[in-house]
């Protein structure tokens, strides 16, 4: 009598593959994010000082780190060039052209039209 | 399934071996001489069927195969050449015999061609093996010591060219052809990429070819048909073209036309820039590299914010943050996948320079100046005709080749110039000694403007980028030229550079081209940016000249057109129509003014195409090649940059970190430019003050910060650049 329904034979077995990790990917909603562009927003405010004349260079390496600095927390796995490139490409995109026309539009003095 | 199987058909092999060893061969008995077989003729004419009906028609190359194994070519067909001595030109039998060798020959030095579409089993069975046998026969064919080959090619189809041109039968034509294309084939053979030619590479080199063919009398060849194109000959153009081609592709005008102590010393000298370009990259390797021993093991925190820390270990941190950072970046190992550049390489590349031996480089200089004395004119219109006609010989790669020739010997003929310069300037200038441009009048014809115009638009819009790289080469060198014609003492020159210039500067679709060409640079290789950033400078440059010609020219070039118009009305040829006869110099002086005002509203108009975003980064990836860069290339670049600031005042076009990075690296990276270079100091002062200026405006505006990281559009640009929006209505 005892067949092998028991055993559990005839029931189906389900493969399931645990699904890979997504790859994080450097896109406008990172961009975006707290940790993207407001936050470089708010350091250059902080922090971003320049030393001025005749301190072009290390002034120059200075916000070249701050870039560096800040791309490596938002993205840490690229270079820095490479990750500059990504961006770069990302701006491209509809979403982040009108936020960059806000950031812009928020600077101007509401006055100055010529 | 069995690996030792012979690859081809032994039943052909076989017969093809039999053929070979039937026609002939040397004995101890007679001296070592080589004796014809008694059926030889037959036996050549038998091979030549084979390669004809089995290989050919079959698409199979197995025939090609066993003749290259047997050692046809440099074991019979050669010795066979050579039976034909210089002094018994009249002996029929002998020169049938060697039309036959040649009919072999030239199949067998055919270049292979891989198109990946029509490749059989046996195609890619074969080719590896052939390619190596042809330059066994390019080495048994330059080198033989028996007698001259390629000499012998050229008496095989000498009775044949003494006929006038309407006399010749079409198997005279063919002899011409035939003899044209063995020396062709041979010119072009050369190691394939990724091929390490196991001989000796001198001998199958280009200097050697040249010495052949200039011991051999085949520049003598080559000068009389080019010389004569389109009287004695017609359809015999672009196979001239094509050896002409393989000739001189790659080689450094510069270095052509130095004299020859110069290049003595100019290869001591060049020895010891390149020591010192050496010094100056170990020296700045130096400076950075660790002063201890590699297991010192020093580890640095880089204290940053939100409390986090980041370890680096190794000296480089201990000194400074920005070495510091550089570490940081270089652990790191993702790559974003990118797509390899579009580069050419076989016997059409004309990007990879070649380098020529002391000997070769006499030679082939020697050719040129006759070649620009005699050939240049007849040659290259005829070809030009051709092309325009799209005649059915004309292949795909031809106007690619005219192009490319054009703007070589535009060079070398500039070159010459300036060589015999100095000696005529000595002189009192007598206007008869000096050269007039027309030895290369039939390049700067309106003729050859619309061939060049049509074929650039062609090769943008397909997608032809060697194309267009060549035919962007010819242009700028044509604008050259004319320039420099401008500058001529002579009235006439003076006058055709003057009318052509007009035209250039009034044509705006050529405007629209060279800006979108510089603009939509991707992924083509350095020859092609070479060839973008080159003309796009060049374009500017001179019209930037025209622009601001002073009145005072005009003023002169306008009384000319009246003194001439003058004396015609006089002689009655003109019919008085227009009235500048009846203007005076006041009146020339104030419509000299007002086009001279035109033009630079017209120039800035046109230079502002150039200030775009496009534009600035095919020359920053230009730049970006800054170590391999000449010191011409570097000032290329530095003036486009230069202008883009300062000239337009879009120096925001500039502001992106990854050009600011750039521009750092270049001065104070590890691998920086020479400082002792000429270039140097010129660049550092400008990126000073582009460095100086992107610092005020971020301080200005701070919303810098964020578009410091993207590419402006032109609205924006100008807003950060004036802190106002651009006026679309313009109020007259």
């Amino acid at each position: 009598e005892r067949s092998g329904a028991g055993l559990g034979i005839d029931e189906e077995v389900e493969v399931t593959r645990k699904p890979r990790a997504p790859r994080v990917k450097l896109d406008e909603h990172r961009l975006l994010s707290a940790a993207g562009i407001p936050k470089l927003r708010k350091r250059a405010r902080d922090h971003l000082k320049f030393k001025g004349k005749g301190h072009e260079f290390s002034d120059a390496a200075r916000l070249l780190g701050f870039y560096q600095l800040w791309l490596d927390d938002l993205f840490p796995k690229a270079r820095f060039l490479d990750a500059l490139a990504m961006v770069e490409k990302m701006g491209h995109k509809k979403v982040m052209q009108a936020a960059r026309m806000e950031w812009i539009n928020e600077g101007k003095p509401h006055s100055s039209v010529h | 399934a069995n690996g030792n199987r012979d690859v081809v058909d032994p039943e052909v092999r076989a017969y093809v071996s039999s053929l070979v060893s039937a026609l002939g061969g040397s004995g101890a008995d007679e001296d070592g001489r080589y004796i014809l077989g008694d059926d030889a003729i037959a036996c050549l004419r038998d091979l030549k069927r084979w390669l004809k009906l089995y290989d050919e028609k079959a698409n199979r190359l197995d025939v090609a195969r066993c003749l290259a194994e047997s050692n046809l070519v440099g074991g019979d067909l050669l010795e066979i050449l050579a039976t034909w001595s210089e002094n018994a030109t009249e002996d029929r039998l002998k020169l049938k015999v060697a039309l036959a060798c040649l009919e072999l020959m030239v199949p067998l030095t055919w270049p292979l061609e891989k198109n990946p579409e029509q490749m059989t089993v046996n195609h890619h069975r074969h080719i590896p093996y052939l390619e190596i046998a042809q330059l066994g026969y390019k080495r048994d064919i330059v080198n033989y010591d028996g007698a001259r080959i390629l000499h012998t090619a050229v008496r095989c189809a000498l009775p044949s060219m003494a006929q006038d041109m309407g006399d010749r039968s079409s198997r005279d034509e063919g002899i011409i052809k035939l003899m044209l294309y063995f020396l062709r084939n041979i010119a072009m053979i050369a190691p394939p990429p990724n091929v390490q030619y196991e001989g000796d590479e001198a001998e199958i080199s280009r200097s050697s070819m040249i010495d052949a063919f200039d011991y051999q009398d085949i520049f003598q060849l080559l000068l009389t048909l080019s010389s004569t194109m389109g009287e004695d000959f017609n359809t015999q153009d672009v196979v001239v073209l094509d050896l002409i081609f393989q000739l001189i592709k790659g080689v450094d005008i510069n270095k052509l036309f130095l004299d020859e102590k110069k290049v003595k010393s100019g290869q001591m000298d060049e020895l010891a820039q390149l020591r010192e370009k050496e010094a100056a990259m170990l020296r700045s390797y130096q400076t950075h590299a660790p002063t201890r021993h590699n297991r010192f093991g020093p580890m640095v925190w880089i204290q940053r914010e939100d409390g986090k820390n980041t370890a680096i270990s190794g000296q480089a941190a201990v000194s400074d943050s920005t070495r510091g950072l550089a570490k940081m970046d270089s652990t790191k190992k993702f790559r974003p996948p990118h797509r390899a550049l579009k580069s050419q390489g076989g016997p059409m590349d004309f990007d990879t320079s070649a380098r020529l031996t002391v000997t070769a480089t006499k030679h082939l200089r020697a050719f040129v100046e006759e070649f620009l004395d005699a050939g240049f004119n007849p040659l290259f219109n005829h070809v030009r005709k051709a092309i325009d006609r799209e005649a059915e010989r004309i292949l795909e790669y031809h106007p690619r080749q005219f192009f490319y020739l054009v703007s070589w010997f535009l060079e070398a003929e500039r070159a010459r110039r300036q060589i015999k310069a100095p000696s005529s300037r000595q002189k009192s200038v007598n206007p008869d000694d000096l050269d007039s441009f027309s030895l290369v009048a039939s390049v700067l014809s309106q003729e050859m403007f619309v061939t060049l115009n049509r074929a650039m638009d062609s090769a943008f819009e397909n997608k032809l980028w060697h194309n267009l790289s060549a035919a962007m080469k010819c242009f700028t060198q044509i604008l050259i030229t004319v320039q420099e014609m401008s500058e001529s003492p002579l009235e006439e020159d003076q006058e055709i550079a003057e009318n052509i210039l007009n035209r250039i500067f009034y044509e705006e679709t050529t405007h629209d081209r060279v800006a979108n060409i510089t603009r939509t640079y991707k992924d083509q290789g350095f020859g092609y940016l070479d060839s973008v950033t080159d003309l796009a400078h060049n374009y500017l440059r001179i019209l930037e000249r025209y622009a601001k010609q002073n009145m005072d020219l005009q003023v002169r070039s306008r009384r000319r057109v009246r003194r001439k118009k003058k004396a015609a009305r006089e002689a009655g040829e003109d019919d008085g129509n227009d009235n500048i006869v009846d203007e005076s110099e006041g009146e020339d002086e104030t419509r000299a003014e007002r086009t001279s005002n035109e033009r630079k509203f017209d120039f800035k108009r046109f230079a502002s195409r150039f200030a775009t975003q496009g534009c600035v980064d095919t020359f920053v990836t230009f730049t970006g090649y800054y170590n391999d860069l000449k010191p011409p290339q570097l000032k290329r670049a530095h003036r486009f940059f230069y202008r883009v600031a300062y000239k337009q005042d879009m120096s925001v076009m500039l502001f992106r970190v990854d050009i600011i990075a750039l521009f750092y690296k270049m001065i104070k990276g590890p691998q920086s430019l020479d400082p002792q270079s000429p270039c140097y100091k010129e660049w550092e002062a400008f990126v000073k003050q582009i460095l100086k200026r992107s610092f005020k405006k971020i301080q200005e505006r701070p919303e810098l910060v964020v578009e410091m990281l993207f590419s402006k559009i032109n609205s924006t640009a100008h807003y950060l650049e004036y802190g106002y929006e651009k006026q679309t209505v313009t109020t007259t």
